[in-house]
């Protein structure tokens, strides 16, 4: 029950130069306010259908697979096409002409027109010209290697391996999923009343689980074409472990920069969710669900592979620690305030990524009080000038909020060693190395700490001669500093907006930015593939389309997945993990 | 060709940039235009006419302030498009008008003006009440006269012809801005002026028409889209072998 008392005192929530630094960004996990996990509620709670309206695969599963999304307040349909691929065309990067799925999903009713439209341009993607009632537009490439033992499974009549989901988790990863206008689609401004998809990236992951269970069934038809008489369907188990994957560059870090007032009500939402979970007094059932998500988070991380030595160690590294976690969890007294006390414990003794997934299943314990929170993870955005403030004030708020901005050096080879920059070849982001590499002059201007120096240096020697000027006066010789000036105003007022990390510096790893994001989506299975460009899972664990169709009683148990755990084979069934390691009966 | 408002948006801001507006300035000017575009002001157009202009002009030839007191300013736009840094004279009349309930702002020297609507709509939007207005100088003369209430993001717009040229020597280049912390600053005419009522485009019709921009997509012409295009591509770096390796990712897709 929460204490009425404290119900009324504010909110303390974590300053912004802890959550905003990157290493701790870089450690945050998928958690409940993550954006799938938000869709699948909201499809369950609303009663979403998914429907096949046309399945045309050919032998091979090339062809056109249209899904109708119905909802209470409107339909929608995922338009696929598959074709043939040769694998030296097969590239994840934004430089790719051709995958093996492209897809779109479309507000409203296809006709034959709207399909012949589609089936001439979403093949095409960046290069096509897309119809205006397009909301997602995407394409993916296949897991090879899962593809082929999943076909030869199902048509020897037995499941595949479930440890090849746990290395691959999934038939297709996305290499992109496009809203908001991309190459002539629906702006997302056209969303704002649609009770649907008005959440940000909602309508992208709805796309995302349609191109999930269409692998499903395309893996199924291929299989049934090889050996119509000994195919069989795939296990529900391992249909619910098969998420679809996403290979994500640097493309993601300017976004996060470039819409600051987005990240931080994504960020300030979390906080609150998890001030809000830490002052509820535990009962005894609660420390028992915290012991029970703790198990389930540890053999999660202690299944997920990865080549990546740092990602590798980093999973080690909390899986080593998290038995300590349940020894305190079971030993520690049942006190009011036990959250704030395993945080804080935490603080002292757990790495990074172990802390926020301590963070994370709080804030997972807590529905009633939390999910609320999912509604406010949209914001308009603009960076408003406030011309009449004094510029003396700017000055003071540079330097109480942008401390972490002011202390670099950025004149040093180490402090200014990376550039920024899009290339030619479709403006992919990519980082190159200043005074080694051409192009610095065309650099993109996302590192805002050298930024912000640079202004406050102007402003410090304007107000020599002006203490008095208002930010307006300032501005009117010195142009130039506008962008600079207005983020600040805007972003004192929304904290955790900015990263605090000088992103020229040599150490700086932009894979904590992609990272950062890709857990708001609800990324799971983190597997880096350089410092700079990763693949995840999304999806894992999550309830079926047959599951959806059944209109859930039991919402909660709808909305448990988080964190899935590899399915046992036993002999020619499938059965959930239990939390043990045992098989389950 | 359709193309989505974020697409002209975000490429206009790419042109400007590569047109090498600063950062700020060019996603000022990129609202500017995709907000007229999508109003039914034609700001793509307006923007390919001035294309050549902004261009040729002196990135260091910044508005000036002529004069100034509490109340008022004058401000010498230099003979440049309003898409480069007239925000900041828009911005000193917003200062004013918090500071002392009105203020009126005069912009000399200045071209694109209509553009202007596009940053006025923001401050509105941000609580003030403006009223715009402008002479061109084509025969027949003609005036603008746009008003925003204060919330209100969308302007009321009225477009008149002038009956009885005025004798006098001062150019038709400047921008009046009058602007109100209480007072709403809508067009209105009373009947003995010499002026005809050539358009009027209200708050609800102008609503209307994003809605429909929205709805179905913005047309703009190939050719100047192209040309957009190009200019945006001057902030690209030219991709080389040890380029491609700065992206991070791995060389072979297949798994």
């Amino acid at each position: 029950m929460m204490n009425h008392e404290v119900a009324l005192t504010p909110l303390s929530l974590r300053p912004a130069d802890e959550v905003m630094r990157m290493e701790r960004l870089g450690s945050l996990h998928a958690c409940r306010l993550s954006f799938v996990r938000t869709l699948v509620r909201q499809m369950g709670r609303q009663r979403w259908q998914i429907s096949r309206v046309r399945f045309d695969l050919n032998a091979e599963g090339h062809g056109t697979a249209v899904y109708r999304l119905q909802t209470p307040h409107g339909r929608y349909h995922g338009v696929m096409f598959a074709q043939p691929l040769e694998d030296e065309r097969r590239s994840d990067r934004v430089i790719a002409e051709a995958w093996d799925v492209t897809f779109g999903m479309v507000e409203g009713e296809v006709d034959d027109g709207l399909l012949a439209q589609m089936a001439a341009n979403v093949p095409l993607q960046e290069a096509g010209r897309q119809h205006p009632r397009v909301l997602v537009l995407s394409r993916a490439n296949k897991s090879l290697r899962n593809f082929a033992h999943f076909v030869d499974a199902l048509a020897a009549g037995e499941q595949p391996d479930p440890a090849w989901l746990t290395r691959v988790g999934y038939l297709y990863r996305t290499t992109a999923v496009y809203g908001n206008g991309k190459f002539g689609i629906a702006d997302f401004a056209r969303l704002i009343d649609n009770p649907d998809f008005r959440r940000p990236f909602s309508a992208q992951m709805a796309g995302v689980y349609l191109l999930r269970h269409f692998s499903i069934e395309q893996v199924e038809h291929l299989a049934a074409c090889r050996s119509p008489e000994t195919a069989r369907p795939l296990a529900t188990e391992l249909r619910r472990y098969l998420g679809i994957g996403n290979s994500t560059g640097l493309g993601m870090a300017p976004f996060l920069i470039n819409h600051p007032q987005l990240i931080a009500q994504w960020i300030t939402q979390r906080e609150t969710a998890l001030a809000l979970a830490l002052r509820r007094m535990p009962e005894e059932g609660d420390r028992e669900r915290m012991i029970a998500l703790t198990r389930r988070a540890m053999q999660h991380l202690a299944e997920t592979v990865t080549e990546d030595r740092e990602q590798s160690e980093r999973n080690a590294a909390s899986v080593a620690a998290l038995p300590d976690v349940l020894t305190w969890l079971a030993s520690v007294p049942l006190e009011p305030d036990l959250w704030s006390q395993l945080v804080e414990w935490g603080a002292r003794t757990l790495p990074l990524e172990a802390q926020e997934l301590i963070n994370t299943l709080l804030i997972e314990l807590y529905p009633e009080t939390v999910d609320a929170l999912e509604d406010q993870m949209g914001v308009d955005e603009n960076l408003d000038l406030e011309p009449d403030m004094p510029l003396m004030r700017l000055r003071q708020l540079i330097e109480t909020h942008y401390g972490w901005a002011l202390s670099h050096d950025y004149q040093s080879a180490e402090g200014a060693y990376w550039f920024w920059y899009r290339s030619a070849e479709k403006e992919e982001p990519r980082l190159g190395v200043r005074h080694a590499e051409p192009g610095a002059e065309k650099e993109m201007s996302i590192a805002i700490g050298p930024r912000v120096a640079h202004s406050h240096r102007a402003i410090c020697d304007f107000l020599e001669e002006a203490p008095r000027a208002k930010v307006v006066d300032f501005l009117l010789e010195r142009p130039r500093h506008k962008e600079i000036v207005r983020r600040v105003q805007s972003l004192v007022k929304a904290p955790y907006g900015d990263i605090h990390a000088n992103l020229w510096h040599r150490d700086m790893k932009p894979m904590h930015l992609l990272r950062a994001k890709l857990a708001f989506f609800g990324a799971s299975r983190f597997d880096p593939k350089s410092d700079r460009w990763v693949r995840i899972t999304l999806f894992q664990g999550a309830p079926l389309v047959e599951e959806l169709n059944a209109e859930p009683q039991d919402l909660a148990d709808f909305d448990d997945w988080s964190f899935p755990l590899e399915p046992r084979r036993e002999g020619g069934a499938v059965r959930p993990q239990s939390l043990s390691g045992e098989v389950s009966t | 060709m359709k193309v989505s408002f974020n697409e002209l948006q975000g490429l206009c801001r790419k042109a400007f940039g590569g047109i090498g507006f600063e950062e700020g300035d060019a996603a000022d000017a990129a609202d500017m235009v995709a907000w007229m575009q999508c109003h039914g002001f034609n700001g793509v157009d307006q923007l390919n006419r001035g294309l050549d202009f902004l261009l040729a002009e002196d990135p260091e030839a910044l508005p000036r302030v002529i004069y100034q007191d509490g109340d008022l300013a004058v401000l010498d736009g230099q003979g440049q498009s309003v898409l480069r840094s007239i925000s900041l004279a828009t911005e000193l009349g917003y200062a004013k008008a918090r500071a002392r309930g009105l203020s009126v702002v005069k912009i000399r020297r200045c071209h694109n003006r209509q553009l202007i609507m596009g940053y006025l709509a923001r401050l509105a939007g941000r609580g003030i009440n403006i009223s715009a207005f402008w002479r061109n100088a084509q025969e027949p003369l003609t005036e603008q006269v746009v008003g925003f209430r204060a919330g209100h993001a969308t302007p009321e717009m009225r477009v008149y012809s002038v009956r009885e040229v005025p004798e006098e020597n001062e150019p038709n280049d400047g921008i009046t801005l009058v602007m109100a912390n209480h007072v709403e600053l809508l067009p209105s005419l009373g009947a003995d002026h010499d002026l005809d009522l050539l358009a009027h485009h209200s708050e609800s019709e102008l609503l209307a028409c994003r809605q429909r921009a929205l709805q179905d997509g913005i047309e703009v012409d190939d050719a100047i889209w192209s040309r957009l295009k190009t200019l945006a591509h001057r902030l690209l770096v030219e991709a080389s072998e040890a380029s491609r390796s700065g992206a991070g990712s791995g060389v072979n897709d297949n798994d």
